[in-house]
């Protein structure tokens, strides 16, 4: 599953993964955002990696809020951004890939 | 202010704005330090990718004195930023068929699709102290403000876009990235001087999601080359800025040490030219 955002005015982010037993399964974020440091994107994947695939955008924001350690700077887009292409992702979802 | 201030400015304050339009945003933090200049030579994609990080790590530990580097190509690339997919960014059929070689820079930020002669690319590796007490927005604007400056002396109407940009009324021209490594700062940016827009369409991938924000469908009509905003030569426009920083800031011919290069060379080996770097996203 992929989907995107782009960020008005700011950045793109980007999200691919599969659903596997209603979890998001090998999570990748990528984009042309800037984030320091940049070993904060595995926290950043970590916290979508395993989560339920019904969560609302609002649930996956504070997820990855929550997994951002102190200090890190995310420019041109955020948790919430990135919880909609999440959730375009799944929107994006054939109902027997979710099942499966 | 009033509408009489606005319109017949007192005597003082015309001398104030005057000092303002010359002088740049925190014009102090540039001095004091004994600038460096490694100028343009044909280099690989690669190992301009392992020269940053190891000219920021020097001037990090003190080693080297700040330094503005001016990049040389020799082929045509795709520099991904730090974060970005390579499929997402380019066609990689594409890419090989016109001999385009495919790179990741340590930076975020944006892909940019380079030929030697169709880009400005430069370096500035600078102590972290330069830029205390600032936001990255405003240390951002704060490295390129010198050449929005000099792009404006050549007639170009510049100005700096936040996040990263510098832009001008005829159109975007380029765009900075920064990393920091080590109490250093490397803030690099590249200029479009002359664009193969056709091959760029090419090769990178601009999705509609990208351009979702800007208005218009076309990339063409985003971009502002300096070949078309200015009619001079490259290289007359690199000895401008050189010689604006020069003038500004005080620069000193300087070139890579035999020990930084085989450093970077190394980095090619070990990180820069693997497939885990290249593709850490795939």
């Amino acid at each position: 599953m992929h989907g995107e955002y782009k960020t008005p005015g700011g950045k793109l982010v980007v999200v691919d993964f599969a659903v596997q037993d209603n979890q998001l399964r090998d999570v990748r974020v990528s984009g042309d955002f800037f984030l320091y440091p940049e070993d904060a994107l595995s926290d950043i994947t970590a916290a979508l990696e395993g989560a339920p695939a019904d969560l609302t955008e609002e649930q996956i924001a504070t997820r990855i809020e929550g997994a951002i350690p102190p200090g890190t700077e995310w420019l041109g887009t955020s948790p919430a951004a990135l919880a909609i292409a999440v959730r375009r992702a799944l929107a994006s979802t054939p109902e027997s890939e979710l099942i499966g | 202010m009033t509408t009489e201030a606005t319109s017949k400015p007192s005597a003082g304050a015309a001398a104030q704005a005057d000092a303002a339009e010359h002088s740049l945003p925190h014009e102090d933090r540039w001095l004091g330090y004994e600038w460096r200049l490694i100028p343009a030579a044909p280099t690989p994609p690669l190992l301009n990718m392992a020269l940053d990080e190891v000219l920021t790590l020097r001037v990090g530990r003190g080693e080297r004195p700040p330094t503005l580097r001016i990049w040389g190509w020799d082929s045509r690339c795709v520099v991904l930023g730090r974060f970005q997919s390579v499929r997402n960014e380019v066609d990689e059929e594409a890419a090989r068929r016109h001999g385009v070689q495919i790179v990741r820079r340590i930076s975020g930020g944006g892909a940019m699709f380079i030929e030697p002669e169709g880009a400005i690319t430069y370096s500035i590796y600078a102590p972290e102290e330069m830029v205390r007490g600032m936001d990255f927005p405003e240390s951002y604007a704060f490295f390129d403000a010198w050449v929005v400056k000099a792009l404006r002396d050549l007639g170009v109407d510049a100005w700096y876009a936040p996040l990263n940009d510098i832009t001008s009324s005829g159109g975007k021209i380029g765009g900075a990235a920064q990393a920091r490594r080590g109490g250093a700062v490397l803030h690099h940016t590249t200029m479009a001087y002359q664009m193969n827009i056709p091959l760029m369409l090419e090769v990178l991938r601009i999705g509609k999601e990208k351009l979702s924000d800007k208005g218009i469908a076309s990339a063409e009509k985003r971009v502002g080359p300096l070949r078309q905003q200015t009619d001079l030569p490259r290289d007359t426009i690199i000895e401008h800025l050189v010689g604006f920083f020069r003038s500004r800031f005080g620069l000193m011919n300087d070139a890579i040490a035999e020990d930084e290069l085989a450093e970077a060379e190394a980095l090619v080996k070990s990180r820069f030219g693997t497939p885990e770097w290249i593709y850490f996203l795939p």
